[in-house]
C-alpha cells in the first residue's frame, strides 16, 4: 500500500516540478534570474561556460584568459552538450535536476532505514517515556517525500535550474555521492565525490564522512573473531576514545576509501591535463577559487571583505577564510558526529556552501533540501522562525538593494554587503541550531523528556 | 687682409658644403594649412630629419638628429618607434583624414630589431626612457598593459626581410594621459633650431593648447636612401597637428592669419634646414568660398593624386626675403556658405550600450561610403577590468540585415591585473554600408586601492584602431610610405592609400565600494565567521547536560565559586574519576542529591508540594 502511494506522490511531484521549470524557462523571468549575481557566480554561470566552449572550439585555450573557470572534463562535457543538444539544453538541465531529486529521495529512503535500524539497536538504552518521540513507519514513509519536495520546489533550486548554472551538475554529483554514501558503495562514492571535487574543490571535505559511512557499512558482523586475529595492532596507535574491537577494520576501510578517492581524483586531474593540453587549468579553476581574484558580489562573505582588505593582510585573511571553509570544522565535527556520517556530510556541505569563495543559491538550496531528513528534530529547533524570516527578508531585500546600488545608484555597496551578512548569519543560525537540536533529541531519548534534575527544574545546556 | 679672405673662404666653403655632405644628415621643416569643410583650420607642422649613419654605431656623433633620442633607440634595439601625445578627438566624419592619425591620450608602438632578446624588458625600459624624455606618464606602460597585435601596426620602414617576426612588436595606449606644455617643451628641444628660429618658433604653448585638437607625434623608422633602396637612412618625423575652431578663437569671420592661430609671426627659416616650406591647401578657393592669401605665394602647385586634384599655395621661406615678421593671412569675400558635409570613404565611431553597472556592450560602428567592398582590420584593445565575452561578438551590417563573418579573427583573452583583452578582426565591409561590431562585457569590481583618487570619474578604455587601404584619395592627405616629407605626397598616385583610424576612447564608471569602510567591513565579516565558530566550537567540545536552573540564576561569580569548590572537593575525594564522567553520572542519577543550596531546594520542595496538593485536589 505504501509503495504505490509513495510512487504516485513522487510522480505527481516530478510532473509538477517539470511543468514549473518549463514554464519558468519560457517566461520572461529567465533572463532576469540568469543574470542575478546570487545565482550565477563566475564559477558556475552558463554564459562563461558558453564563452569557454566557444574559445575551445575556435582553438584558443580557454584557460589562458580569466573568464572561464570550469574543469576541462566539464569543458568537454558542456561542449558536447552545446554541440549536440543545443536546442534541448533546458530539458537536459531539468532532467538532471529531477535525477538529483530522485537520488535524494533514494538517499532519504536508505537513510531512514538506517535510522530505524539504529533505533532498534539502541532502543534498550532509551528512556521509557520517549515512545512517542521515536521514529515510526509514517516518518519513514513521509520524510523522503519531504526531501524531494524540499529539493524540487525549493525556490533557490528553481532559480539555479532556470539560470542553467553548472551547479546543477555539481548538485547531481553531490546527490549521487550522498546516495552511494547511504548505500555503502565505496567506488561510486569515490567516483562522484572526485567528480564534484574536480568541479568545485570544496566537496573534498566530504570524503571524511564518506569514509566513516563506508566503514559502518562494511563493518563485519562477527566483529569479535575479526579483532582476535589482529590483537591490539591498532589499539596502541589510536587514541583511547577511538579504540574499539574493530579498529583494524576501521583503519583498513578508511585507508581504502581515501586511497580509492585520491586515486580517482588524481587520475581525473591527469585526464583533465590530457584534455586541455597542460596544467594551466589548475590555476584557472582551483587557483581562482582559492585566491579569489574576482570580487563580483555574491551571497558569500569573501567579496566585500577582500575588496576592502588592506593589501599586506590579504594573504593572511585568505588563508584564514579558506581554512574556515575547508578544514577548520572538519576534524572536530567528524569526531563529534561520527555516529551519523550523513548528518556530518550534510553539515559540511552547509558549512562550505556558506563559507566558500563563490557560493551560489544552488549550493544553499542543496543543503537546505537535505534538512527534511531530520524533520524529526524540527520540534527542538529554537530559532526556526528567526531563520525563516531572515531567509525571506534577505531574499527579497538582496535584489532590491542590488538594483538601488548598481542601477539606480542611490545606494552603495554597504547595503548589499549588509544583506549578504544577514543571509550568512541566518544560515549559521540554522546550521548550529540543527546540530544542537540533534544532540538535544539524542539526550532526551536517553534521559527522558523530564526537565527535572535531582527533583529540581534543570536546564539543558552545553557545558 | 689675406687672413680675412681665407676665413671668409673657409666659412663659405663649410656652409656651401652643407651639413648633409659632412654629416650625412638633412633637416626639412614644413607646415600645411588647410581650411576644413566644417570651417576649422588644420595646421600640420612636420619636422623631418634624415640621418644616413643612423643606427650604425652606438655613441655616434649626432649633428641634426637629437642625441638623446638616438641613444635611447640604440640602447633598446629599436627599429621603429611611433609615439603620439594627443588632446582632443580627430573627427573623421567632418574633417577627413589627418596626415598622421592619433588617438586621444598617449599611444606608443615600437618594432624592435631582429634578434632582440627579452623584448618585454626592453619595452619597459624604452617607455621609461621616453617618459623621461617627453615628461609624459609613459612609465605607466608595462608589459601587463601592452599588446602584441597580429594584423595591425605593420612596420612602415624599409627592411631587408619582407615579413617580420610579430613578437618584436609592442603596442600600448594611455587614454587618460593629458598633453600639455611640459610635453611640448622637450618636444621642441629635439629640433635642431629648438624654437628659436624656423617654423618651430610658431609653436607657442598658449595657442597650441587652445586648439580643438592638438597632437604631438614622434615617428622614427628606417627609410630608403634613394629610389633603388640599397641603403637606408634613419628618418625622424616630428609632427604637431592642430585643429582650430575659428569661432572659439574670437572673431566671427572665417579669416585666419598666423597672428590669430599662433600668436606670433615667422622671423625666418631655420638655418639648419634644407627646405622650409609652408603649404596652404586652396582647393576650395573659388568653389565653396572665395578668399585671397596675403602675401602672394612663391608658387602654386596642382597636385593630381589618385584622381583628385588639390591646389597648394607654396611659400618657400628660404627664398622669401623676410624683413620684419612673416605672416600669412586669408581674407574671405562674399557670404558665408555652409557646405554639405561629405564624409570620407571610411570612418567609425565607438560607444557603450546598456544601463546600470552590471553588464554592458561596446559597439564599433564602421561606415563604408565606397561603392565597392573594402577590407579593413579592426583592433580592439579592452583593459582587463572590462572582461569581454568573445562568444557575444556580432558583426552585423545595416542594422542587422546581414551578419558578417570575419575573414580572420585573433583573440587573446585578458587576465585579471595582468593582460588586456585583444581582439583583431579582418572584415570585408560591403559597399555603402554601416557595419556594427558588438561585444558584451561585464563591469568588474576592483579592490578598493585599485581605484584612482577620483573613483567616480571612471576608467578610460583605449581607442579601437582601424587600418585599411583606400582606393582613392578623397579627403586623404597622408604622406606615401616611400616619402618622408609632405612635398613627396604631391602627385603621388599609388594603387592604394593606407589609412589608420582611431575611434573615440570610452569612459566607463565601474561600481565602487565604500572607501571609508575597510575597518568596519573587516570587523563585521570576521564577526559573522566568529558567530559560526563559537557555537560549532561549543558543540564539538562540550557535552549537553541538565544543569540546575537555580545554579544558573545565581550569577556568574557565585556559580564560578561553586564550580571551583566542587572541583576541589572532587579532586580530593575521587581523584580517579574524570570530571565529565562524574558529571554525566550525576545528571543520570534520579534521586535528589544531598549537597546543594538548601534555600534553592526548599523553594523547589515548596513548588512540588503545591503541585502535589493541586493534583490531590
Amino acid at each position: 500500500m505504501g509503495v504505490p502511494e509513495a510512487f504516485r506522490s513522487l510522480l505527481i511531484q516530478y510532473g509538477f516540478a517539470f511543468i514549473l521549470r518549463i514554464w519558468l524557462y519560457s517566461s520572461e523571468f529567465k533572463a532576469t534570474i540568469t543574470e542575478r549575481v546570487e545565482v550565477s557566480t563566475p564559477i558556475n554561470s552558463w554564459k562563461r561556460v558558453t564563452e569557454g566552449v566557444t574559445l575551445y572550439n575556435d582553438g584558443i585555450n580557454p584557460y589562458s584568459g580569466d573568464v572561464f573557470h570550469v574543469s576541462p572534463v566539464g569543458l568537454i562535457l558542456y561542449s558536447k552538450l552545446i554541440e549536440h543538444v543545443a536546442a534541448y539544453l533546458p530539458v537536459v538541465f531539468i532532467i538532471m535536476d529531477l535525477f538529483t531529486g530522485h537520488l535524494l529521495y533514494l538517499t532519504a529512503v536508505e537513510y531512514m532505514k538506517h535510522l530505524m535500524c539504529r533505533q532498534e539497536e539502541e532502543k534498550k538504552e532509551y528512556s521509557e517515556e520517549v515512545k512517542e518521540l521515536m521514529l515510526n513507519e509514517k516518518d519513514v514513509r513521509k520524510q523522503p517525500l519531504y526531501v524531494v519536495a524540499a529539493y524540487l520546489f525549493n525556490p533557490y533550486i528553481l532559480f539555479n535550474t532556470v539560470a542553467q548554472t553548472t551547479t546543477v551538475f555539481s548538485n547531481f554529483c553531490l546527490a549521487s555521492a550522498f546516495f552511494c554514501m547511504a548505500k555503502g558503495n565505496r567506488s561510486g562514492l569515490c567516483l562522484f565525490l572526485s567528480l564534484a571535487t574536480l568541479q568545485s574543490l570544496y566537496p573534498i571535505v566530504l570524503i571524511v564522512p564518506g569514509a566513516i559511512c563506508i566503514g559502518y557499512h562494511t563493518l563485519p558482523t562477527n566483529a569479535k573473531s575479526e579483532s582476535a586475529d589482529h590483537p591490539d595492532l591498532f589499539q596502541k596507535i589510536l587514541p583511547r576514545a577511538l579504540r574499539s574491537p574493530n579498529s583494524a577494520h576501521w583503519v583498513k576501510s578508511i585507508f581504502a576509501t581515501f586511497g580509492v578517492f585520491f586515486t580517482m581524483l588524481i587520475s581525473l586531474l591527469f585526464l583533465s591535463c590530457h584534455l586541455s593540453g597542460g596544467w594551466e587549468f589548475l590555476h584557472s579553476v582551483y587557483g581562482f577559487m582559492l585566491l579569489v581574484p574576482d570580487l563580483r558580489p555574491n551571497i558569500g562573505l569573501f567579496w566585500y571583505f577582500f575588496t576592502e582588505m588592506f593589501e599586506h593582510f590579504r594573504l593572511l585573511y585568505l588563508w584564514a577564510f579558506q581554512m574556515n571553509a575547508l578544514v577548520l570544522y572538519l576534524l572536530p565535527l567528524a569526531l563529534r558526529t561520527r555516529k551519523d556520517p550523513v548528518l556530518l556530510a550534510a553539515t559540511l556541505t552547509g558549512i562550505t556552501a556558506m563559507f566558500k569563495s563563490y557560493p551560489s543559491l544552488g549550493d544553499v538550496g542543496f543543503y537546505l533540501s537535505l534538512l527534511p531528513l531530520w524533520s524529526h528534530i524540527f520540534p527542538y529547533l529554537q530559532q526556526g522562525f528567526v531563520v525563516l524570516a531572515a531567509f525571506i527578508i534577505t531574499s527579497v531585500l538582496g535584489p532590491t538593494v542590488w538594483h538601488l546600488w548598481i542601477y539606480a545608484r542611490s545606494a552603495n555597496a554597504n547595503f548589499y554587503f549588509g544583506v549578504s551578512l544577514a543571509f550568512a548569519i541566518a544560515q549559521i543560525f540554522l546550521l548550529t541550531d540543527v546540530l544542537l537540536s540533534y544532540t538535544k533529541r539524542e539526550f532526551i531519548l536517553r534521559h527522558g523528556t523530564s526537565n527535572l534534575l535531582n527533583g529540581k527544574h534543570g536546564k539543558l545546556v552545553l557545558a | 687682409m689675406i687672413v680675412w679672405a681665407l676665413f671668409t673662404l673657409f666659412v663659405a666653403h663649410v656652409s656651401g658644403l652643407g651639413q648633409s655632405e659632412l654629416y650625412g644628415d638633412e633637416f626639412h621643416e614644413e607646415l600645411l594649412l588647410k581650411q576644413l569643410p566644417s570651417g576649422h583650420v588644420y595646421a600640420h607642422f612636420q619636422f623631418t630629419t634624415l640621418w644616413e649613419n643612423g643606427g650604425d654605431q652606438p655613441n655616434h656623433h649626432c649633428h641634426l638628429f637629437p642625441q638623446s633620442l638616438s641613444e635611447v633607440l640604440h640602447l633598446y634595439n629599436v627599429d621603429e618607434m611611433h609615439l603620439s601625445l594627443t588632446g582632443g578627438l580627430w573627427r573623421h566624419e567632418n574633417w577627413g583624414y589627418p596626415i598622421v592619425s592619433a588617438p586621444p591620450g598617449a599611444e606608443l608602438w615600437a618594432w624592435f630589431k631582429e634578434g632582440t632578446e627579452d623584448v618585454d624588458k626592453k619595452w619597459t625600459l624604452l617607455s621609461n626612457a621616453l617618459s623621461g624624455l617627453f615628461c609624459a606618464s609613459l612609465n605607466f606602460i608595462n608589459p601587463q598593459q601592452s599588446l602584441n597585435p597580429k594584423y595591425s601596426f605593420a612596420p612602415l620602414g624599409a627592411y631587408d626581410t619582407p615579413s617580420r617576426n610579430r613578437s618584436l612588436l609592442r603596442y600600448s595606449t594611455l587614454p587618460r594621459e593629458i598633453v600639455c606644455t611640459e610635453n611640448l617643451t622637450p618636444f621642441k628641444k629635439l629640433l635642431p633650431c629648438d624654437s628659436k628660429k624656423g617654423l618651430s618658433s610658431l609653436l607657442s604653448a598658449g595657442y597650441i593648447h587652445n586648439a580643438n585638437y592638438h597632437s604631438l607625434g614622434i615617428h622614427v623608422r628606417p627609410q630608403c636612401k634613394d629610389v633603388n633602396c640599397h641603403e637606408t637612412v634613419l628618418e625622424l618625423r616630428q609632427t604637431v597637428s592642430l585643429v582650430y575652431d575659428l569661432i572659439i578663437l574670437g572673431q566671427e569671420s572665417r579669416d585666419w592669419s598666423f597672428r590669430k592661430l599662433f600668436g606670433v609671426g615667422l622671423a625666418g627659416s631655420c638655418p639648419l634646414a634644407s627646405t622650409s616650406k609652408i603649404y596652404v591647401d586652396c582647393s576650395t578657393n573659388g568653389t565653396s568660398s572665395v578668399y585671397t592669401l596675403t602675401p602672394d605665394p612663391t608658387e602654386t602647385i596642382n597636385s593630381n593624386r589618385g584622381g583628385y586634384n588639390t591646389v597648394f599655395a607654396v611659400y618657400d621661406i628660404k627664398k622669401t626675403n623676410i624683413i620684419n615678421m612673416f605672416s600669412i593671412s586669408s581674407t574671405h569675400k562674399g557670404p558665408r556658405v555652409y557646405l554639405l558635409n561629405s564624409p570620407p570613404v571610411l570612418h567609425a565611431t565607438r560607444y557603450i550600450v546598456g544601463y546600470g553597472q552590471e553588464h554592458g556592450g561596446i559597439v564599433t560602428k564602421i561606415h563604408n561610403n565606397h561603392w565597392k567592398d573594402l577590407d579593413i582590420s579592426l583592433f580592439e584593445n579592452i583593459p582587463w577590468f572590462l572582461p569581454i565575452y568573445y562568444h557575444t561578438l556580432k558583426i552585423s551590417v545595416n542594422a542587422g540585415k546581414q551578419i558578417l563573418k570575419p575573414y580572420a579573427k585573433h583573440y587573446i583573452p585578458g587576465r585579471d591585473r595582468n593582460r588586456p583583452y585583444a581582439l583583431e578582426l579582418l572584415v570585408t565591409l560591403p559597399p555603402r554600408s554601416i557595419t556594427e561590431v558588438y561585444i558584451e562585457f561585464d563591469y568588474s569590481f576592483l579592490k578598493w586601492q585599485e581605484y584612482p583618487p577620483d573613483a567616480n570619474h571612471g576608467f578610460y578604455v583605449g581607442a579601437a584602431v582601424i587600418t585599411s587601404l583606400l582606393p582613392h584619395t578623397k579627403n586623404y592627405t597622408g604622406i606615401p610610405i616611400d616619402g618622408s616629407t609632405f612635398s613627396s605626397s604631391i602627385n603621388a598616385s599609388r594603387d592604394t592609400y593606407p589609412v589608420t583610424l582611431h575611434t573615440e576612447i570610452l569612459l566607463v564608471t565601474l561600481p565602487t565600494p565604500d572607501f571609508s569602510m575597510p575597518y568596519n567591513v573587516i570587523c563585521l565579516a570576521c564577526t559573522v565567521v566568529a558567530l559560526a565558530f563559537g557555537p560549532l566550537h561549543n558543540h564539538t567540545t562540550k557535552r549537553l547536560q541538565m544543569l540546575d536552573s537555580c545554579e544558573e540564576s545565581k550569577g556568574l561569580l557565585a556559580s564560578l565559586k561553586l564550580r571551583l569548590k566542587s572541583l576541589l572537593s572532587k579532586s580530593s575525594s575521587e581523584p580517579e574519576k574524570s570530571a565529565p564522567e562524574q558529571k554525566r553520572e550525576e545528571s543520570k542519577s534520579k534521586e535528589p542529591s544531598q549537597e546543594g543550596d538548601p534555600s534553592c531546594e526548599q523553594k523547589i520542595m515548596k513548588r512540588k508540594k503545591t503541585k502535589g496538593t493541586a493534583a490531590a485536589k
